[in-house]
């Protein structure tokens, strides 16, 4: 008797299994409507992972790089009640890894203690040729040729507060043979051009028009 | 309290144009200096509403640093690095031009002294100077220049000397009398109305050193504070204590002067100690760097 059960029971639940799955596809084909596959068939032809690892149409659109970006001069800060404005540290002498050296330091001194640096430059080197008189004629020979390298550091704004101890650190710890030199930028900065007269005539000639 | 500080924060600031230098030591132990200081706005007229009655009064005092002028000597390990560098550097290097000219002067020596030696083949004038005889006289030069002793001992030990210790930064102390007492304190003055602050610790040091004395403020704001109540005994309903500023300036190129007016010293930091209160000197040191 209990044989009998089971084998019914068997045949009940496979008869329910395929009623199942004809259900479902039934379903299936009334839910997609424009001919899409049935659950059987594959979306793509090729591998399942493709474009797994896309990751650049998730990124924000950026604005196109100019090219032209760079030799723009930086806007001088002008002094405030706490602050001093831009000013030009320059670092001068005649040994060019010493100098060097000594301007990285002050570049990454003034980092560490988040003084803003505008700029961080070198200024051409000047040649000075050193002329001895001989000792037995009257004559000069040439003895030596020093060149004089010169960088320069440009903070753009130094508050008042930490200027002395900025200023004791960098001179405790300025090597032998190198000169520091602290200056407003506005002077510097002009001195580095020519004079263009006829630009200046023609500025004159045009208030004149006018 | 509150109206010192407003009146400096409303005075607009003086720029600052500074020049240092450390090269070779010319005339007295101290570095050259130059200094133009451009001072753009008049102070404000302080009015009865600013001043308000504080129970402390102001002091500005000064912090003078002659800096080293010569370099530190190398401690062991880092003279044996020293060698090591210097050593692989030459290795690496490259002949210089009189290098060059001095090898090709020997070879032109061991040409002519070859037998088979043909006078058209040398070309061009013979140098009345050969790099050799350079070299030379440069080495008699070297050997007649006599430099100067780096430390002498005897300065060392007198502590009112600016020449001494060279290879270390020394600061200013005075002998000042404080109240009742005289006490060893770096050079102080009192703050007056209608000056600033740093006004006053340039007063405190001419007051203090002889006219000659020329010093470099480094900025115009104070580096440190110290204030302290007076004994019960002297204090009333208006002084409760003094608070006094520190400035830093460092000493430029000058001659000390002829006479002091107070008794002066220069120490070292580690000097400092001995003749300087405990209190005092805790505030002291922590502004005063020991590079």
């Amino acid at each position: 008797m209990n044989h009998i059960f089971r084998k019914v029971r068997l045949i009940g639940s496979f008869l329910l299994l395929l009623l199942h799955t004809v259900y479902v596809n039934m379903l299936l084909s009334f839910c997609f409507v424009s001919g899409t596959a049935a659950i059987n068939e594959r979306q793509y032809r090729d591998m399942p992972t493709h474009g797994i690892g896309r990751w650049r149409h998730l990124l924000l659109k950026q604005a196109p790089k100019k090219k032209k970006d760079r030799n723009q001069q930086k806007e001088l800060v002008s002094a405030t009640d706490t602050a001093y404005g831009t000013l030009n540290v320059t670092v001068s002498g005649y040994d060019m890894t010493v100098v060097e050296h000594y301007s990285q330091y002050i570049h990454n001194f003034c980092n560490r203690l988040n003084i803003k640096v505008a700029e961080s430059y070198a200024l051409p080197t000047k040649s000075t040729e050193v002329l001895l008189m001989q000792e037995q004629g009257n004559k000069t020979y040439v003895d030596a040729v020093l060149k004089t390298h010169r960088r320069v550091v440009q903070l753009s704004s130094l508050n008042a507060s930490l200027c002395p101890v900025f200023m004791d650190v960098i001179l405790k710890n300025q090597p032998e043979g190198v000169q520091l030199s602290v200056q407003e930028t506005e002077a510097d900065y002009q001195a580095r051009f020519k004079a263009r007269p006829e630009l200046e005539g023609l500025k004159t000639s045009k208030g004149k028009i006018t | 309290m509150a109206a010192p500080c407003r009146k400096m924060a409303s005075r607009s600031f003086s720029q600052l144009l500074c020049y240092f230098s450390r090269t070779a030591v010319g005339s007295g132990a101290c570095r050259r200096f130059s200094v133009t200081s451009i001072d753009r706005a008049t102070p404000r007229a302080s009015t009865a509403a600013d001043r308000a009655t504080s129970p402390w009064s102001l002091m500005a005092a000064v912090c003078l640093q002659r800096l080293p002028v010569i370099t530190a000597d190398c401690s062991p390990i880092e003279q044996r690095f020293k060698q090591m560098l210097q050593q692989m550097e030459l290795e690496k290097s490259m002949l210089s031009d009189h290098e060059l000219r001095l090898m090709e002067d020997a070879e032109r020596m061991s040409r002519r002294q070859a037998d088979d030696y043909d006078s058209d083949e040398d070309l061009g004038d013979q140098e009345i100077m050969m790099t050799q005889d350079l070299e030379d006289s440069w080495e008699q030069r070297l050997k007649n220049f006599q430099p100067a002793p780096r430390v002498r001992a005897d300065i060392d030990e007198d502590l009112t000397s600016v020449q001494r210790c060279l290879a270390d930064s020394l600061v200013l102390l005075a002998e000042q009398q404080v109240g009742a007492e005289k006490l060893w304190l770096l050079p102080q003055a009192a703050w007056q109305e209608g000056e600033t602050l740093r006004q006053t610790a340039e007063r405190a040091l001419n007051s203090v050193t002889a006219a000659g004395v020329k010093a470099t403020f480094l900025g115009n704001t104070p580096c440190g504070v110290y204030k302290y109540k007076l004994p019960k005994a002297a204090r009333t309903e208006n002084s409760v204590g003094v608070k006094v500023f520190f400035f830093k300036a460092i000493l430029a190129d000058g001659t000390p002067g002829s006479a002091p007016t107070a008794s002066l010293l220069w120490l070292k930091k580690s000097e400092l100690q001995k003749y300087l209160k405990p209190a005092y000197m805790m505030n002291v040191g922590r502004f005063i760097l020991n590079l």
